[in-house]
């Protein structure tokens, strides 16, 4: 059975087919980007020195010492400061944080954890509180 | 030829894709900066400049004025060669204090918001706020003996609290507690008021926040708003999130500066009639274009009926968000227009 000239490959069908796998590739890379080169992440501030990364799609539970201790839980995406033992419990009282941008603040330990989105716009510019 | 056309769009398809990277706007990259230098609370900016070394210098001058603010409305701490609220206070009944022109323009700012709302907003209520200013710092410090101030005492205080006796002279340039028991608390505006004044030489196109009152200086270098979250006082998702251009967002609630006795939270905003925590709202959001009106109207609303709120809201072209003590949102018939989320 001779073969239908409109499924008969031609040069130009490469060329199609590339840019197709190319264009897949790229509608992809700033994803792939994201999560692997600039992931968002957990900042923790002291006294103005960023002394902490943690990525922030991870499970993890760490301490800040200083004049008082924070303890910091990271929880997939989200991010509090579980327990402190400073007197105005401000950051714990601030709960889970989980958009890029948003900040927990404990004044008397001098901390700020801040949550990034690496490289990208983060979704909220200032908080109101 | 039609396949050559097809690879041709998807060539051009794929060069699109080349974007300028994220966090850039026509060149200009984001930066943001933080200080918990001031005002006892977290200040932070964000802008887009051509550089790091442009923008923390545009930072620095802006954390440089907004600390001359913090030093003259501090009402606790002296600084060498510089009379500040502290000073003015410490002179109540002995003699007027020559002041910085800051303190008295912040001053009669407050006077006229003292009469525009009906006294809900009183900055010579300093007696009253420190009652509970020390009880609050005591019952931080060791909950086991949290106390509420003396009911005698916090009543004899607000006996001295008359705008009459805050002699201001333009002229000489001095302030005069003619009581010598009223003392001047500047706490619910002097955040708003003084970021309001920085905005007013500070480049366009920043976010500056103190402490959550939040202060636009026009739009992001492409035109688009700032998003601005408002805090749950429950604490998890934002009860919404604005768009904000060139105006200003300040939220007052019960879930900041409070402490706990027996159980029962106190916070900071006194309704002057009681002279106890105001127990209406859960928290109430100005969104208004002057940050000092905006963080004054906070306050008083937060002591007032939807009703009354509103009529001041009207007076002063604002808007606002009430959460109630169970949780629902009311809204003033212009806020929603702001609403992203």
């Amino acid at each position: 059975m001779a073969s239908s000239p409109i499924l008969r490959f031609r040069p130009a069908d490469a060329l199609v087919i590339l840019c197709i796998l190319l264009l897949a590739g790229a509608s992809l890379a700033p994803f792939l980007r994201n999560a692997a080169v600039e992931p968002a992440t957990v900042e923790v501030w002291q006294n103005g020195v960023l002394t902490r990364q943690v990525p922030a799609m991870s499970q993890v539970t760490f301490e800040i010492s200083g004049t008082y201790t924070n303890t910091v839980t990271v929880d997939y995406g989200k991010v509090a400061v579980t327990h402190s033992d400073c007197p105005t419990q401000d950051c714990v009282h601030t709960g889970w944080i989980s958009y890029t941008g948003q900040t927990i603040v404990c004044l008397p330990n001098g901390v700020e954890v801040r949550l990034t989105g690496g490289g990208a716009e983060p979704e909220i510019d200032g908080v109101s509180r | 030829m039609k396949r050559m056309c097809a690879a041709a769009v998807l060539c051009a398809l794929l060069c699109g894709c080349a974007a300028a990277p994220a966090g850039e706007e026509g060149g200009q990259k984001r930066y943001e900066a933080s200080f918990l230098t001031l005002f006892d609370t977290v200040t932070t900016m964000v802008g887009y400049a051509d550089s790091e070394e442009a923008f923390t210098a545009q930072a620095q001058q802006i954390h440089d004025e907004l600390l001359e603010y913090h030093q003259l409305y501090d009402i606790y701490n002296d600084y060498d060669g510089m009379n500040n609220l502290k000073t003015v206070n410490d002179n109540a009944g002995i003699a007027p204090v020559e002041v910085d022109a800051r303190i008295l323009d912040m001053l009669e700012f407050s006077r006229d918001l003292y009469e525009e709302t009906g006294g809900r907003v009183n900055v010579a209520m300093g007696g009253v706020l420190s009652l509970w200013h020390d009880a609050r710092e005591a019952g931080i410090e060791d909950p086991a003996h949290a106390d509420l101030p003396d009911q005698d005492a916090l009543e004899e205080a607000a006996r001295h609290a008359d705008w009459s006796n805050v002699v201001m002279d333009e002229e000489a340039g001095t302030v005069y507690l003619a009581d010598p028991d009223l003392s001047l608390d500047v706490g619910a505006i002097a955040k708003g008021y003084a970021v309001e004044r920085v905005c007013e030489t500070a480049p366009a196109g920043m976010l500056i926040s103190v402490g959550g009152n939040v202060r636009a200086t026009g739009p992001k270098p492409d035109g688009s708003p700032w998003v601005v979250g408002i805090e749950n006082p429950d604490g998890g998702d934002f009860l919404h999130t604005l768009y904000v251009e060139d105006s200003s967002v300040v939220t007052s609630g019960d879930y900041q500066r409070y402490y706990l006795v027996d159980g029962q939270r106190y916070h900071h905003i006194i309704d002057p009639d009681t002279l106890y925590p105001a127990t209406r709202w859960r928290s109430v959001s100005i969104l208004c274009e002057d940050s000092g009106i905006a963080d004054g109207l906070s306050t008083a609303l937060f002591t007032l009926s939807q009703e009354d709120g509103q009529k001041l809201l009207d007076a002063f072209d604002a808007e606002a968000l009430w959460m109630t003590q169970d949780g629902e949102l009311l809204y003033s018939p212009g806020f929603k227009a702001a609403v992203r989320t």
